[in-house]
């Protein structure tokens, strides 16, 4: 070898050296490697090949110069096949093979390989003592190994040995960067919200397409269903055709691969190359579906459940189709801390959902007016609101934990009566029963729920309802009492005057017809007094206040009163000084009318009836005075409730419903006034009107 | 014996047209006494009157040795059946319930006096509770 060859051969590899110093990332590397150091070789073909991650491999990264499929061929093969790079990284020594007999000799496997390439160098790739690879050389015809041109390509194997490992590794720390800071903003986003549907979203967005070409998230639907989330791919036209793929080609729960597997099983999947019978499986004979699974060019698969607290949630999926390499055991890694982290959030926001749904009822529950008791399935008490403690007088903390007869005695007494509905049953009727509590009488309104894991009861206190309802009744049983009796007389006063059978005197006619005109007239009084008392209870009486003169209503009243006074009687008014009010004039006159009606009929024997006007401060005083029977003192607040007759046997003619004082003393009090009486039996009785004066 | 002088004026007409003599008290003292002196065959009593009702004008005929056993017919305008049964234990043989047919009245009585004639009392009081309104 001359002196100028020598010096052209250390020129090439300077300049090898040059180029590699300046690649950065393995590809660049490789093409330095797989270009100028070829050249500098003066061979015709070069490969290199690493150790895969399992070591039982060997991977083809890159060649140059060979005709073929070599790539497809040889991208990836076993360690201990019969093969020189295979042969190179298990010694660590490198082949020099001269002859095409030579090599077919050495490695039989080739020997079908034809004459390409027949003369061989393959060196082996290591750094710090450790093979990671090899670098195969082919040359034309066949070539002298000579000890300088065997340093030249240990020395050229050398170079390429510290750039590519470099390059390795200063991808491996690159990739790792980026899974930290994916992993970062991935957790940044899952804890961004608890909305966790739109940040699941959002997390299959972050992965394409760093860290797959597809990206999806499904969940586990409540009646194991699968609900597909999000799908994520660079391209947002392929996102639209994957949904309706997914809506044409719904995954089947049942399915052994995939999703349902993973959501089924809890297990991830991880499939570094997807097996074409797993393809096969999936496309069955749908020739459609081969052809969009074709155009996929799905090759790299993992799927990795979202589990959190025993549960599976929902599966993450990533898929390496027609940009991101194959996956390796450090993406199935990075994709199960990221499911972890997701899993962890899902569960998060659900937790947190449940807990604020649970508030939202307790805080719902503690304002109700209704108490709320839940009991579980051995009756014991595990909710109390603070109505169920007011009706019962038990408190909260007494009643939790504690079965519930211990809690309230009368509990059995107070459901025993109360069907129990199925929930969401509609027209559950309360209960209406009483009960007796530390000597209270209360009427309580019942319901009750079996829901299955035990029994929530309602219970509203209708202690006041029941006694106003009464009331009612009351009211209209002796409302119907009241009108019996003139209706009996008016009835049998007809049937008596129609009777053929007997003659009856014109004396008698003329009592029956009078009969008749008096008790009718006493029936309409009774009707129009009901109706009165009912719109006083109802609160249902319009007053139209004005400005009034009290002593021409007392005036008009007395002189009504006069047309038919009895026998015996007296009428008088004084109204001195007496100034106007405001009130409703015909209220008044009806209360005045009434009470001097009254103050006649108690007198039977005759005597003064007065009425007297007294302004006193900023009152307006109107007494009705009579000097009648008095009222014992027994009965004087009786007389102003409701049907309450003092001596029923004074009350002839028109009156005597039973209700006159009643509504006076109502309708003097809505016009803001006091209606008392002052009496003594066998003297009188005095009623006074107390209304405002106006100023 | 009743408040209410329409319901026995009607009373008295009717009943004296079926050729009964009929006395009257317009309350529950005066009719007692008057049941006493006179002793009549029967008594329709009224029970919401002022002063002594008809429930407790009943109690004391029932508790008096020489009234006990005249037959008593309650003409009221109570009509609830605990009123009725009210009417049956206090020994009532009648129970007629106000607006009612006064020409009827003299028919009733003489059935009731027929029926006690031939000791159906008791059927007579159970049928106080049972019976419908007229």
């Amino acid at each position: 070898m001359s002196v100028h060859e020598r010096e052209d051969r250390a020129l090439r590899l300077q300049r090898v050296a040059e180029l590699l110093a300046e690649a950065v990332t393995p590809q660049e590397v490789l093409d330095a490697v797989l270009t100028e150091g070829v050249r500098a070789a003066e061979a015709r073909a070069g490969a290199i090949g690493v150790l895969s991650d399992d070591g039982e491999s060997i991977e083809l990264l890159a060649q140059q110069g060979y005709t073929g499929p070599i790539m497809d061929e040889w991208h990836r093969f076993p360690l201990d096949a019969g093969l020189p790079m295979s042969q190179v990284v298990r010694t660590g020594e490198p082949i020099f093979i001269s002859t095409v007999i030579e090599r077919n000799e050495l490695f039989p496997e080739l020997s079908q390989r034809g004459q390409e390439g027949s003369a061989l160098a393959v060196l082996p790739l290591a750094v710090e003592g450790r093979v990671f690879g090899a670098m195969a050389l082919s040359f034309g015809d066949e070539v002298e190994f000579g000890l300088e041109r065997r340093e030249m390509k240990v020395a050229l194997a050398r170079q390429a040995s510290q750039a590519l490992a470099r390059s390795r590794l200063y991808a491996q720390e690159h990739t790792l960067r980026q899974r930290m800071t994916f992993l970062a903003e991935a957790s940044e986003l899952l804890s961004s919200s608890l909305d966790y549907n739109l940040t699941l979203k959002q997390l299959t967005q972050l992965a394409v397409p760093g860290l797959a070409d597809w990206c999806a998230i499904d969940m586990a639907g409540e009646h194991g269903e699968i609900v597909r989330l999000a799908v994520a791919h660079e391209d947002p036209e392929k996102v639209r055709w994957a949904y309706e793929l997914q809506e044409r080609y719904p995954p089947k729960p049942d399915d052994r691969f995939g999703v349902p597997q993973v959501l089924r099983s809890g297990e991830p999947e991880f499939l570094p190359e997807i097996p074409d019978e797993i393809i096969e499986e999936a496309i069955g004979d749908d020739e459609e579906l081969r052809l969009i699974v074709d155009q996929l060019g799905l090759r790299s698969m993992i799927c990795v459940p979202l589990s959190a607290r025993g549960r599976t949630l929902g599966a993450l999926t990533l898929i390496a189709a027609e940009t991101h390499p194959t996956y390796t055991q450090a993406d199935f890694e990075l994709a199960l801390e990221l499911a972890g982290r997701a899993a962890v959030a899902v569960d998060n926001a659900r937790l947190y959902g449940e807990a604020e749904k649970g508030a939202n009822a307790a805080q719902a529950l503690a304002h109700i007016a209704d108490g709320v008791v839940l009991l579980d399935k051995e009756g014991v008490v595990r909710h109390w609101n603070p109505a169920a403690a007011a009706i019962t007088g038990v408190d909260e903390a007494r009643a939790l934990g504690k079965p519930v007869d211990e809690v309230v005695s009368a509990w059995g007494a107070l459901t025993s009566h109360v069907p129990l509905a199925k929930p969401g049953a509609s027209g559950v009727r309360p209960v209406t029963v009483p009960l007796v509590l530390d000597g209270r009488e209360l009427w309580v309104a019942v319901s009750g729920v079996d829901f299955g894991e035990g029994t929530v009861y309602a219970l509203q206190d209708v202690t006041d309802e029941r006694a106003l309802e009464k009331t009612r009744s009351d009211f209209v049983a002796t409302a119907s009492h009241e009108l019996r009796t003139p209706l009996a007389a008016v009835y049998g006063a007809v049937r008596t005057l129609r009777r053929e059978d007997v003659e009856l005197s014109d004396e008698y006619r003329m009592t029956f017809l009078e009969m008749i005109e008096s008790e009718a007239l006493r029936l309409s009084h009774i009707v129009d007094q009901i109706l009165l008392a009912g719109q006083l209870d109802a609160d249902a009486v319009e007053l139209s206040l004005s400005e009034c003169n009290p002593a021409e209503i007392a005036a008009g009243v007395i002189e009504s009163a006069s047309v038919h006074l009895p026998e015996g009687i007296s009428l008088s008014l004084s109204a001195d000084g007496a100034s106007s009010i405001m009130c409703d004039e015909n209220k008044l006159r009806q209360v005045l009318v009434n009470l001097l009606d009254n103050a006649i009929k108690y007198s039977p024997d005759g005597g003064k009836v007065g009425i007297r006007l007294e302004q006193t401060g900023g009152t307006c005083q109107i007494e009705v005075a009579d000097e009648g029977l008095g009222i014992p003192h027994s009965e004087r607040e009786k007389i102003f409730e409701k049907f309450y007759r003092l001596d029923p046997q004074q009350t002839k003619g028109v009156g005597g419903s039973g209700l006159g004082l009643y509504i006076c003393r109502e309708l003097v009090e809505r016009m803001d006034g006091r209606l008392s009486v002052e009496s003594e039996p066998g003297v009188g009785s005095r009623f006074t009107v107390a209304l405002p004066a106006r100023r | 014996m009743d408040d209410e002088r329409s319901i026995r004026l009607l009373c008295r007409v009717n009943l004296r047209a079926s050729g009964m003599e009929v006395l009257e008290a317009d309350d529950g003292h005066a009719g007692l006494e008057l049941a006493r002196r006179e002793q009549p065959d029967l008594i329709l009593l009224d029970v919401m009157m002022p002063g002594l009702d008809g429930w407790s004008v009943a109690r004391e005929l029932a508790a008096d040795e020489s009234t006990k056993d005249i037959p008593v017919i309650f003409i009221t305008a109570r009509a609830d059946p605990a009123d009725r049964r009210q009417g049956e234990q206090l020994g009532g043989v009648g129970y007629v319930v106000k607006p009612f047919d006064p020409v009827g009245i003299g028919q009733l009585v003489e059935d009731v006096l027929t029926r006690l004639a031939r000791g159906e009392r008791d059927q007579l009081r159970r049928g106080i509770a049972t019976e419908h309104e007229q």
